[in-house]
């Protein structure tokens, strides 16, 4: 009993210094045997989770009731990156061997397919859905206009390609995080460039615009989150350094917040917390850490909790925190 | 006879041919590139733990033009298979001299739980030339259990063979290092 005492208060105390949130498992979703939910994408306006799966399928859940609507896939490949429209009626579906596929969000329609060749690293709806940006491995970024199904231009860096690309909400930018550390600004319509960030050392794995699209945020190897000015590219501020990689960001629907989800970089597979940041303060408002857990995925809820998904077996669990 | 002049066209383009190079197999970035590596060839410090490792070679065009321009960036992890991500250690911007030759010095990267197989990074570009990106692994690596012919793709990476190189054991046991050449071939703009 002495040990419970003192134990209290140091687990307060914990919770006090680093802003440790109660993380609520709010539903476990069984997947078939061999369907391992290898990462997930919520909705803009968390009311469904699409989970690419081990065995190539992508299901489709509402949220919170957790019911399967939907099961997608590429047929020949397995599934690389997941991207919502910003309204929530579309998803699109990127493979390792360069499908993209968009289906109509909840009947679950194709609506288009296209092929870029490569691996589909990251992709991006613009708010108007006419516009999607692919990230193929090792390759320039590409921006297709989806109603003729063309190329509108490459987006290419120093070398390699591109790790993640984002239309900011207002329809008028496009950002790219590029593998030669670089995040470029573009014209959404045109793709021409417009800014760059070159004061990043490292590989940044995520990037997530402000929903105002005043700033985009980027995380990645250097651990930390910075905010970027969009007209000249510049870091405004960089969020207090964290232990883990930034692998995933998304921005509150009300602005005030960011989920950012982090990896060990030793091993993807390791355990790693998720952290909501204040963005107008800067500074960690809670944490999401449970013993044994990797997320592999991030997002908001309708009343504006954040998300995590994390696999276990067979089962796809969702947690929510504050 | 209008033939000499072919036979000598012919022979040209066979000399040509002959000094065609094929290009180093592209291999992918991966997620530890980090610009403004220092430049040195001395990778390894005083002290350090880990086979030794002594890598050089040469950087060509396709037309087999040695390339004294071409910058080359190395990265890989130390010996337990950690990337510096705080610093640049196990990273550089190598030096290459008027034949476009390099050498570096460092130790057997470790293995590490996302990779099967230990591997350098290389990111050579030289103007006028497409940057290569690629990656060096060794045919000495467990993985391969002494058949990196057969084995090679035990490693998902590895799309080609040529980029598993020999490794020679050279130098007396206080002093032992592991030898590796690894030639760099750019595509031509």
């Amino acid at each position: 009993m002495k040990g419970a005492r003192l134990l209290l208060p140091i687990v307060v105390l914990q919770a006090f210094l680093f802003g440790a949130s109660a993380a609520k498992l709010d539903k476990t979703i069984t997947v078939p045997p061999g369907a391992v939910v290898r990462f997930t994408a919520f909705s803009p306006k968390g009311d469904f989770i699409a989970g690419a799966c081990q065995d190539g399928q992508v299901r489709l859940w509402t949220f919170p009731a957790a019911e399967l609507r939907q099961a997608f896939n590429l047929q020949d490949q397995p599934v690389s990156s997941l991207a919502f429209s910003q309204d929530g009626t579309l998803l699109a579906v990127g493979g390792t061997r360069g499908a993209v596929k968009i289906f109509t969000i909840p009947a679950g329609k194709l609506k288009t397919e296209l092929k870029t060749g490569q691996t589909v690293l990251a992709l991006s709806l613009s708010p108007d859905k006419t516009l999607l940006a692919v990230a193929p491995q090792e390759r320039p970024a590409q921006l297709w206009d989806l109603d003729v199904r063309r190329v509108i231009t490459d987006l290419p860096a120093k070398f390699s390609g591109s790790l993640a690309v984002a239309f900011s909400p207002d329809g008028k930018w496009l950002a790219s995080a590029d593998a030669d550390t670089t995040i470029r600004i573009y014209e959404a319509t045109t793709g021409a460039l417009r800014a760059t960030t070159d004061d990043l050392l490292l590989e940044t794995f995520a990037i997530a615009f402000s929903s105002d699209s005043k700033y985009v945020y980027a995380g990645g190897a250097d651990k930390t989150v910075s905010e970027i000015n969009l007209t000249n590219g510049k870091v405004l501020r960089a969020f207090p350094k964290q232990s883990y990689v930034v692998g995933d960001l998304h921005d509150s629907p009300d602005g005030k917040s960011l989920v950012a989800v982090y990896f060990d970089e030793n091993s993807f597979k390791n355990p790693a917390p998720v952290l909501l940041w204040d963005t107008a303060a800067g500074s960690v408002r809670s944490t999401f850490s449970e013993s044994g857990v990797t997320p592999n995925g991030g997002g908001y809820a309708k009343d504006g909790r954040a998300l995590v998904t994390s696999s276990s077996g067979p089962s796809l669990q969702v947690w929510s925190f504050r | 006879m209008s033939s000499a002049p072919a036979a000598a066209m012919l022979a040209a383009l066979q000399e040509r041919e002959l000094q065609y190079r094929k290009p180093t197999p592209p291999n992918e970035i991966g997620p530890f590139y980090k610009k403004r590596a220092p430049q040195t060839a001395m990778l390894r410090a005083p002290g350090d733990p880990g086979m030794p490792l002594a890598i050089s070679g040469q950087v060509f065009n396709t037309r087999a033009d040695a390339l004294s321009t071409a910058v080359i960036e190395v990265w890989q992890t130390d010996h337990l298979g950690h990337y510096d991500l705080e610093g640049y250690r196990y990273r550089a911007k190598l030096p290459v001299d008027n034949h476009g030759s390099y050498k570096f010095e460092s130790v057997m990267p470790g293995h590490y739980p996302d990779r099967v197989c230990q591997h350098v990074h290389y990111l050579v570009t030289a103007p006028g030339h497409k940057p290569l990106v690629t990656q060096l692994y060794f045919a000495t690596d467990p993985v391969f259990e002494g058949d990196p012919d057969r084995n090679f793709g035990r490693d998902p990476l590895i799309h080609n063979r040529e980029l598993v190189r020999p490794v020679i054991l050279s130098g007396d046991p206080k002093t032992i290092q592991a030898v590796v050449r690894f030639e760099l071939v750019l595509e031509l703009l």
